[in-house]
This record gives structure tokens, C-alpha cells and sequence, in this order.
């Protein structure tokens, strides 16, 4: 809402400096979002009459003009084609800097002395007008300051309202919280309205076929107008507050609702068929032409204002182009009506269509301010546009809103806000914003908000007033007494924070990507038509395609930020992310959302040259944080990595699932060479990828001790020569499979490829440890042990020892 | 006697400079001077002949000399231990270090922790619920009916008519309420969405909700909490006020606005030049939200807030532009 300091004036005394009320405003709840001088940057622009054009002698498209300021001559150069001999024009003068940044001096333009600018509108900032220079209105007088011509300077706030405060959405509104604010009376616009003409009823009649949608429609005629532009004083009121003068009878429809909230409508009497005024719903489909020209195609709960033959404007919203006012209209009927704020919310949204006018009926208008305005009016239209108005007014008011008693109860009050306010004061600060209180009990105050207070119904919206007026720093701090028991903590959310402290302690950074991707991202993973990823969950209204769907899967993001990473040069990648995927859930309204966790790695290992740093990451890195990671959760079953049921965004060739038990709980290896080419990527990339809340439902809370040991190990390697067709894994496995007791441990020492070994052949090492916990072992006692698992070993695979 | 003996001292402090920090040369020199049938164990030997007059300060003397000469030749061994151990080459000292690599969490990340810590301390649990939503949680049972102008305060993603990716996460506080009965201590953080992007804007954003409910909750235990919290977060000079707001969920409703941290309140472009900048909305909760959850507004009350978390790291490491935050592009991430 844009007020002006001046407006403001007329209502009420403003005993406060700008800063003074900017603050007090705001912590009323009117936060203030801009304030600025207008005109201020006007300073040195004069108004000057040209009284002299001559040709400029060395430019043919440049005139030497005389101007003068009323005591002073200047010789200006000018090139506008419009510059002519007695016209009123502004001068801006040596010293001024134009909005556009250019500072004047006096300068020879070929040749010629030219002591300052003629400007036109758009040089000065007011206007798009940049044909010509600024013709000001003949009457204006010279010499004065641009800006007094222009209806002087003035501040200008822009006072944010919030979406209950509809009372706000006036100039007069907001001078009743400034009057509140400096404890001094609101003055009303005085009315005085001479009515001469005949009855009205006897010229009119207004039938309201739907009161819910409409539950008052007042109306008053004025006959004889003439239409006009506006006096200077309505015309620049309404430039202050952004509003553009069209003519004075729309003019005052316009100043009567940034003055006193209530939107008008003034159609052309003679133009409504029947001189009568309907309003009811429209039916489905109905079409209208709004006076901005476009054709609309309505609803069955649109309310149309309608004359004797069809619709003249859509209630609440717009008017028509048919009833206009126009040059020719004689005779205006001025509508002021109170029309049920839902349903013109409803309309303006499904119309797409939004007013000053819908602005203020959706929040709520004063049903009671509906006649102080439309008096109000008619008094302007007449002082600016004659004619006479018709005796009395139309008021189709069936069923009176009328405003509840509220009981408040000043201990409750109190305690609720934590404060000690006198039972007066409260009274008083209700007082201050027009509500009648009836203090007979002092500790149960009797209230009567007024009817512009349509969002106080109940007592807690009186404790609000009462907070807000006497200030929210008069409360005093305090504090909640505690139990002392602190919360428990949420172990899944303690999973995480673990999870992301170790990542980052591998070196990976966090990501935090979007929740919506692209439907074709996820279609370049080469999933299977029925895979449930391919079925996300759509966004009906999406800003963009790139945000359509809900992710169900973290791979398209981490690729895309990987790729977006590489286009600048970052090129050793180690990323991660944990967060949510949203999967839809047949049954249920709304999809699983399952924590997934993601990353990325490629480039370089270590990223320090010095230290060997050029090795690029492989398998093995990737797959190293997997199973770190892993073994945060204590799992104690069986962990696999295969190249069965690997994702189809992996290459199978280089890439395994991970499963835990039989069941399937992620991916590692490279992305597939499809995938990278329908993301365009430059670079291999290493991926993981977990279904962390299948992992976190399977973690063990802790591990349980094991005594140490007290006796010595004994250490005995096998090293074997098989097919390269044998994992690593499936020797160990067998021999883990002996159950031997006496082994404690196994591990892989060794990978070893060489021509000695023949075609396909590799070497494995495996170092294994034998221990038994109540005695030392011999070197026979093992022998014997470690023969019959190297004899196994070789026969099952085929393998030959090195 | 004594004469002698200074003579001694003389020169086996020459013998020690001799012998330049060699070992080899100390180890005799600690042998002809101190050892057991040495020059000094010597004099100690012929001690009983002086004249008894003479004998004490004779003896001083002797022990004297003997400390100085044993701690001597001891710094003197010490130094060709060092020596010793000399490296050939020089070691050098600048050589960077081997440093392990280290990632970052995510700015947002760490933000989000620490707001919930600050929490966790004053007791509050965190909660979490849905980002795709009922329009039911988002909005009616946070007093924000169909056609309310409220609703234009947050652009909707919609899912479909009722259901929506959630505006905020005030919604848990509706769905906590229906599962337990105060007293009630929690915060809510999570993603939330609004359909809105530009400049100051992104479609996908973080928010912590807080929500604390129980008997005789206040207005002032509002102001009491985020006091601390403000203090903890932006330190304990930091100015704040509470401004009055409107929130369908709450009533009365508080923005609360902290001195600006950019300008220390004088007026700068980051604060719009009001000095305060906005860093959390709150108030106490509307009875009808109580009422929709089944609690009785006679008998509880409680307040709750929200704020977003961009906008607190933007204000505490500086960042100028939101949409960095969404880009993860290293050469961002890795300054935190």
C-alpha cells in the first residue's frame, strides 16, 4: 500500500519526524518497505517558457531557443522537434544530474552557448514520453521548482499490509494506526452532499438475485456530469500513489479507493439497458469482454453485476468496455457494494485476474464504510464534474453484518502475554482503533470491534491488538519452566550426522541438490519401462520442465552436478549426498520417502602432485568408502558385491551391486557409457549409491566386546595361480566355508599378474591367520590345518601354487 | 692448594673447548678430571693434609668446581649427541604437509546443525515429516483455508488438488500435536518448497520449525527462547526486537529482526537501510490450530516459529547469492 506523508495530513496531525513514524508504523505491524522523497532528484529543474526559436547556424536539425524563467533569460540549444515559441517546458539547469547520470554544464553546442536542457519526460525519469520535450500546461506558472508544478515533493511510503489487515488498505486506514500511534483524533473526510434531482428510486432499481455473494449493493446517480480531465490537485494525488489519471469521474472512483478503501464502479447510466442493475451468478461458460479489451469465459460462481439485457461487469473485479464512462456520458450511477470476500478470491483466481478492486474485496471491505464512500464520491464527482445527484441512495442491504461482543478477560490476557497491563490501558488501546469497550467489570472487558475489523471475532485477536499497541517490548522476557528431561534423540537423524561426519572425513563434500529433476533426466538411465523410478511424482504446476518431477533417485542430480563441476574446471570430484527420494506408494496418498545416499568420485586420488598425487581413483577407491561406511553400521550378516543385478545406469562390466543378506541395498562401479553419453559427460565417473534407510534398519546399535587374546597367531600365506575368471572373493569364501575354528582371519595380500603365469592366468596372495584361544599353537598343529585348506582350494579352482 | 685447583679448573675448561663437542675426547676428559682416580678425586685424596682452618673452604671449593665440571662436560656430550645425529642433507621444515583429504558438509548442512544444536540444549527434540504433503497439514489445520488470502503468501507445488510439496515446515508441528499430548519441545528441519525463482528466491529452500506447548506457555517464554536462541547464534551483543506479524497459525505473531550484521545497524543495502534485518517469523499458537489437533486453547498454549536456513548462512558467512547454494560447485562448497 503506497501512502503519501501529505495525504496522511489530512486525516490526522502527524506529530513525527519521517524516521520517527517509519518505526512506529513498523512496530505497530505496518511494516514499512520503501520510503523515498519524490521529486528529490528534481532539484534545479525550473519551469521556463520558451519566448524565442532561431535555426542554429552550423546545425540543421538543432534550434537556439530563449527561455525564460520569468526574471532571467538562458539560451538554450535544443534539438526536440516540438520545441516551439510560448510553450511551458522544464529547464534543468547547470548543476542538475539527470536520473540518467548525466550532470549539466554549460557547454557550446557547435558553437553556440547553451545554458541548460529543455527535458522531455523520459530525461527526467517521470514518464516514457522521450518524443519531445515536456509540454507543461499553459497555466503553469514559470520559475517555480519542477517539482511544486508537478503537486510538490513528498514522501512516499510503501507500508507493507498483511493479508489480515484489509482496514490497512487505505490512506485513511493507516492514518487511524498513525492517530493511534500519536494519541491524537482521526479526522473523517466531511461530507456534505446537496441533493437536488429526483428520487432515485424513481430513475434506478437494483435487484441482488445473490445476497450470499453479495450481501450489500448500495448506489447513488449523478446526472448532468461533465466528463472531463481531472483538476491538477486529483490528477497528481493519484500520480503519487502510482495511480494514472484517465478521467475526472474514473478518477474519483480511483481517489475514493486509495483514500478510503472501498472500491467504486461508475458505469454510464444511459448505457445500462433498462437503467437497472442485476446482480447474480453467471452461468457456465457465460463469456464477457472486461474493459481491458480481452473476452472471458466465466464460471458458474462468478458474480456479474448485469443491466436490463446482460452482464456490465464482473462484480467485485472489472467492468466492461459496453458501459464505460466515456467523453459522451451524461448521467454516471456510482456502485458501492460489499461483496463476500471468497467468492471474489475465487473468481479473480480462476479468471486469472487481479485488481486494486479484488485486492480489497477478497480480504473483506467496511460493509459499513460502503455508504461514507459512495457519498463520499458522489460530493468529489460533483465538485469536479457538475451535474446534480438524484435524492437518496439505493442501499440493498437484506441482512446486516453485525459484529460479535467479545468478552476479554484481563488476567488471561495477561498471563498469556506474560505481562502486568492495567485493565485501563488495554481498554485504552482498543479504544485508540475505534472499538468500543464497555469496562463496567474491569476484570472482563465487553468489546464491540468495528465493522472495518472483520478479523477480530474473537478474544485472542483482541490480546493480539492489545500486544501490538502497547508494544511487543513491553512484554517482558521470561522463560518456560523445563523439566529438565532433555529429549531423546532420534537415531536415524543420529545415523546421518554420522554417516556425512565420516564422508566428509574421506574427503568427500556434501551436496545439496534439488528434490525435482527432470522427467528426461531420469529417462537417460536406461531403466526398464515398468522400473518405479520412471513413475515420479509429478508436479502439476512446475516453473520448468528441468523441475517437473520429484526425484526418485539421487544418480541424475550427482550427475549433474558432477558435469557442471567439470565444465568449470573442477576436476578431481569427490561428492556425496544423503537425502531423500520420493517413490510412489499405490495405496496410500502419499509416496515413500526413503533416505538415499550418493557419490561421486573421479580424478585424481590426492589431490597433491607432490605426493604422487596424479593417480586417478579407481574401483577399488570408490568402493573403499563403501565399505568404510558400511561398517559404521555394525552390520553383522553377509555383505556381497556382484556383477549380477548391477543398476542400468552402470557398466556391467565395471560395476557391482551390493547386496546385504540376499537383499539388494545399493550399487558401485562406473556409469555406463549410454548414461554418460546422454549426459554428455566428459569424464568417467566412479558412483555409489545406498538405499540408506534399508541399511539403517538393519544396523546393530553397537558391538559387543571380544577378550583379547592371550595367545600368540600364527601367520600362513597361500599364494595360488588361477583363471582370471576367479573373483578374489570365492577361494576365501571357500575356505571361510571350511568353518575352521582355529582360522581368525583371512585377508587378500596380493594381486599379481605376469606372462610367467600364461594367458588369463593372475596370482592371488591370501594371508591367513590361525589362533586358538586357550592355548599356543604348534607349527605341526597348523601345518596340518593350512595343507588341507591350500589342497582344497587348488582342486576346486583348478589353481596351481606360485 | 686452592691455587692448584683453580689452575685445574682453568685447564679443563680450555680441554673442553678443545675438544669441540667430540664425544670420544670428552669421555677422556671426564675421565682424567672426574674419574675415580682423576685430578680432583686427587685433591680430595690430599684434602685431610691442609690445615684444618683451611680444610672447609677447600672442601667448598672442590665441589665447586666439581659441579661445574661435570655439568660442562655433560652439555658438551649432549651437544655431540646432536650432533651426532645430524642429518647429511639439511632437513627442511617448509615441505608442505601430507594432508589428509578432508570434504566438507554442505553450508546449509552445517547451519541446520547448528541451529539444532542450540535447541537440543534448551531441550527440544527433533521432529521431521513429509515434503510432499497433505494440503490438510500444509494449510487447514494451520488455519489457511481454501480461498483465504493467506494462501497467496506462499506459492503452492502442487501435486494434486490435496496434495502439495510442503510451503513450510509448520505442518509437523500439526501432524506432532495429533500423535502426543503436551507438553511438547520440538524443531522441525527439512526442505521446503514455494514456486518461486529468482534473484532472492529459490523453488526448493530449508526451513527449522520450533514449537514448544504446555501450561502457561507465554508470550514472554516466546520472547525468553529465541532470545537465547538469537544470542547463541549471533552472539550475546546482538540486538533484536519483535515486530508484530500476522501468521494464520499464530496470534498474536512476531517477526523477529536482528541488528544488521553487515552494518552493525547504521544502514547498509544488505538491510534495505532499516539496520534490522528479518531472520524469523513466530508467534503463539491460534487456538483454532489447538482446536483442529483436539487440544483445548483454555488449557494449553504455546508458541512456535519458523526460519530459513539459506538466509541465516547468507547472513553468517556472507554469501550474496542464494542460488549458490544449489549450484555445489567445489570451488563454493570447499570454503566452509
Amino acid at each position: 500500500m503506497i501512502v503519501t506523508v501529505k495525504w496522511l495530513r489530512d486525516f490526522v496531525d502527524l506529530r513525527l519526524s519521517v524516521e520517527e513514524l517509519i518505526d512506529r508504523l513498523t512496530m505497530v505491524g505496518l511494516e514499512v518497505d520503501a520510503v523515498h522523497e519524490r521529486f528529490a532528484h528534481l532539484e534545479g529543474v525550473i519551469t521556463a517558457r520558451v519566448e524565442l526559436v532561431r535555426k542554429h547556424p552550423n546545425a540543421d536539425r538543432l534550434r537556439l531557443c530563449e527561455v525564460t524563467d520569468g526574471s532571467r533569460r538562458y539560451q538554450i540549444v535544443c534539438g526536440a522537434p516540438n520545441v516551439r515559441e510560448g510553450v511551458i517546458a522544464p529547464l534543468a539547469l547547470a548543476g542538475v544530474t539527470l536520473p540518467g547520470g548525466v550532470t549539466l554544464r554549460e557547454a557550446r553546442v557547435r558553437g553556440e552557448l547553451s545554458e541548460g536542457m529543455l527535458c522531455s519526460q523520459k530525461e527526467l525519469g517521470l514518464g516514457e514520453d522521450a518524443d519531445g520535450i515536456w509540454l507543461l500546461p499553459q497555466d503553469t506558472p514559470i520559475g517555480a521548482p519542477l517539482a511544486d508544478a508537478l503537486g510538490g515533493t513528498d514522501t512516499i511510503l510503501d507500508v507493507s499490509i498483511t493479508p489480515n489487515r484489509a482496514d490497512c488498505l487505505s490512506i485513511l486506514g493507516i492514518a487511524r494506526e498513525v492517530a493511534a500511534i500519536c494519541n491524537s483524533p482521526l479526522r473523517y473526510p466531511s461530507i456534505a452532499l446537496e441533493e437536488t434531482g429526483p428520487t432515485i428510486d424513481s430513475l434506478a432499481s437494483v435487484t441482488v438475485e445473490n445476497p450470499a455473494g453479495c450481501p450489500r449493493y448500495a448506489a447513488r446517480l449523478i446526472q448532468g456530469v461533465t466528463i472531463g480531465p481531472s483538476p491538477q490537485w486529483l490528477s497528481k494525488r493519484l500520480e503519487a500513489v502510482g495511480v494514472r489519471s484517465i478521467n475526472n469521474i474514473v478518477d474519483i472512483t480511483n481517489y475514493v479507493l486509495m483514500e478510503m478503501g472501498q472500491p467504486l464502479h461508475a458505469f454510464d447510466f444511459d448505457r445500462l439497458a433498462g437503467h437497472r442493475i442485476v446482480v447474480r451468478s453467471a452461468q457456465e461458460n457465460e463469456r464477457f469482454t472486461t474493459l481491458d479489451g480481452v473476452e472471458r469465459t466465466l464460471f458458474d460462481d462468478t458474480l456479474l453485476i448485469c443491466d436490463g439485457q446482460g452482464p456490465v461487469a464482473i462484480a467485485g473485479i472489472m467492468g466492461g468496455l459496453d458501459s464505460e464512462i466515456s467523453s459522451d456520458t451524461r448521467r454516471v450511477l456510482i456502485e458501492s457494494a460489499y461483496f463476500q470476500p471468497q467468492s471474489i478470491r475465487r473468481s479473480s483466481k480462476k479468471l486469472g485476474l487481479r485488481t486494486e478492486s479484488s485486492y480489497r474485496f477478497e480480504r473483506g471491505v467496511d460493509p459499513e464504510g460502503v455508504i461514507r464512500a459512495l457519498d463520499r464520491a458522489a460530493q468529489l464527482m460533483m465538485e469536479v464534474g457538475g451535474g446534480e445527484p438524484a435524492t437518496g441512495r439505493i442501499d440493498v442491504y437484506p441482512n446486516p453484518i453485525v459484529m460479535p461482543t467479545l468478552a476479554l478477560r484481563v488476567d488471561r490476557t495477561n498471563r498469556f502475554l506474560g505481562t502486568d497491563f492495567k485493565s485501563s490501558e488495554m481498554a485504552g488501546a482498543l479504544r485508540s482503533i475505534e472499538m468500543q469497550v464497555d469496562d463496567s467489570d474491569p476484570q472482563a472487558l465487553r468489546v464491540n470491534p468495528p465493522a472495518f475489523r472483520q478479523d477480530v471475532v474473537r478474544e485472542v485477536d483482541l490480546t493480539e491488538e492489545i500486544a501490538r499497541l502497547l508494544g511487543y517490548d513491553r512484554v517482558p522476557v521470561s522463560y518456560p519452566k523445563s523439566s529438565g528431561i532433555s529429549a531423546p534423540q532420534d537415531p536415524h537423524l543420529r545415523m546421518r550426522e554420522e554417516v556425512r561426519a565420516l564422508l566428509q572425513g574421506f574427503g568427500l563434500n556434501e551436496l545439496v541438490t534439488y528434490s525435482f529433476i527432470s522427467r528426461q533426466a531420469l529417462s537417460k538411465l536406461r531403466l526398464p519401462s515398468d522400473d518405479p523410478r520412471l513413475h515420479p511424482v509429478e508436479i502439476m504446476n512446475p516453473i520448468s520442465d528441468e523441475q517437473a518431477v520429484m526425484r526418485t533417485s539421487l544418480i541424475p542430480g550427482l550427475i549433474e552436478t558432477a558435469q557442471h563441476n567439470l565444465d568449470h574446471r573442477n576436476e578431481d570430484l569427490k561428492l556425496f549426498e544423503l537425502s531423500r527420494v520420493f517413490i510412489p506408494s499405490g495405496e496410500k496418498p502419499l509416496p515413500d520417502e526413503h533416505y538415499h545416499l550418493a557419490g561421486v568420485m573421479a580424478g585424481k586420488r590426492y589431490s597433491y602432485p607432490l605426493y604422487g598425487g596424479e593417480e586417478e581413483v579407481d574401483y577399488t577407491d570408490v568402493k573403499g568408502v563403501v565399505e568404510q561406511t558400511m561398517d559404521l553400521f555394525h552390520l553383522d550378516g553377509e555383505m556381497r558385491y556382484r556383477t549380477e543385478n548391477v543398476p542400468p545406469y552402470m557398466d556391467p562390466w565395471r560395476s557391482a551391486s551390493i547386496s546385504y543378506n540376499g537383499e539388494i541395498i545399493g550399487a558401485v562401479g562406473q556409469v555406463h557409457p549410454e548414461v554418460e553419453k546422454a549426459f554428455d559427460l566428459k569424464k568417467k565417473l566412479l558412483i555409489f549409491e545406498l538405499d540408506f534407510d534399508q541399511v539403517f534398519a538393519r544396523k546393530r546399535h553397537h558391538p559387543m566386546y571380544k577378550p583379547l587374546p592371550k595367545f600368540p597367531s600364527v601367520v600362513r600365506d597361500m599364494a595360488i595361480v588361477v583363471d582370471e575368471s576367479v573373483p578374489v572373493q570365492e577361494p576365501l569364501d571357500l575356505i571361510l566355508s571350511q568353518h575352521e575354528h582355529l582360522l581368525e582371519a583371512i585377508e587378500v595380500f596380493d594381486v599379481y599378474r605376469s606372462a610367467q603365469f600364461g594367458e588369463g592366468k593372475k596370482s592371488i596372495g591370501y594371508r591367513l591367520v590361525y589362533r586358538a584361544l586357550d592355548r599356543s599353537l604348534t607349527d605341526e598343529e597348523v601345518n596340518s590345518i593350512h595343507t588341507q585348506m591350500v589342497k582344497k582350494v587348488l582342486n576346486t579352482y583348478d589353481a596351481s601354487l606360485r | 692448594m686452592e691455587e692448584n685447583i683453580r689452575t685445574l679448573l682453568d685447564t679443563a675448561r680450555k680441554d673442553i673447548a678443545v675438544a669441540r663437542d667430540d664425544s670420544k675426547i670428552l669421555e677422556q676428559i671426564r675421565v682424567r678430571y672426574l674419574g675415580r682416580k682423576g685430578e680432583l678425586a686427587q685433591f680430595f685424596k690430599d684434602l685431610p693434609k691442609a690445615p684444618p682452618d683451611r680444610r672447609p673452604d677447600i672442601g667448598k671449593l672442590l665441589n665447586e668446581v666439581k659441579i661445574e665440571l661435570e655439568q660442562q662436560i655433560s652439555e658438551a656430550l649432549d651437544r655431540a649427541g646432536a650432533q651426532q645425529n645430524r642429518p647429511k642433507t639439511p632437513f627442511d621444515v617448509t615441505v608442505p604437509g601430507r594432508k589428509p583429504l578432508v570434504g566438507r558438509l554442505h553450508p546449509i548442512t552445517q547451519t541446520m546443525l547448528e541451529i539444532s544444536r542450540i535447541f537440543h540444549r534448551l531441550g527440544f527434540e527433533t521432529v521431521e515429516g513429509p515434503e510432499v504433503e497433505l494440503d490438510y497439514y500444509n494449510f487447514e489445520a494451520l488455519n489457511i483455508p481454501k480461498d483465504h488470502p493467506a494462501r497467496d503468501m506462499q506459492d503452492t507445488f502442487y501435486v494434486s488438488e490435496d496434495i502439495v510439496l510442503r510451503t513450510h515446515t509448520s505442518p509437523i508441528q500439526v501432524r506432532v500435536m495429533e500423535k502426543r499430548q503436551p507438553p511438547i519441545r520440538i524443531i522441525a528441519p527439512g526442505k521446503t518448497y514455494r514456486r518461486d525463482s529468482d534473484v532472492t528466491h529459490t523453488p526448493m529452500f530449508h526451513q527449522v520449525e520450533g514449537l514448544m506447548v504446555g501450561d502457561n506457555i507465554s508470550f514472554g517464554d516466546l520472547k525468553g527462547i529465541l532470545t537465547i536462541f538469537v544470542h547463541q547464534m549471533f552472539g550475546q551483543n546482538i540486538g533484536l526486537r519483535f515486530r508484530p506479524s500476522f501468521f494464520p497459525f499464530t496470534e498474536p505473531s512476531a517477526e523477529v529482526d536482528i541488528q544488521c550484521v553487515i552494518c552493525g545497524g547504521s544502514g547498509c543495502r544488505v538491510c534495505s537501510q532499516t539496520g534490522w534485518l528479518e531472520i524469523l517469523g513466530s508467534g503463539m499458537v491460534d487456538p483454532e490450530v489447538f482446536k483442529m489437533v483436539g487440544y483445548d486453547p483454555e488449557v494449553v498454549t504455546g508458541f512456535a516459529f519458523g526460519m530459513g536456513i539459506e538466509r541465516i548462512a547468507m547472513l553468517k558467512y556472507g554469501i550474496d547469492d542464494l542460488r549458490l547454494f544449489f549450484e555445489n560447485d567445489l570451488r563454493f562448497l570447499r570454503q566452509f
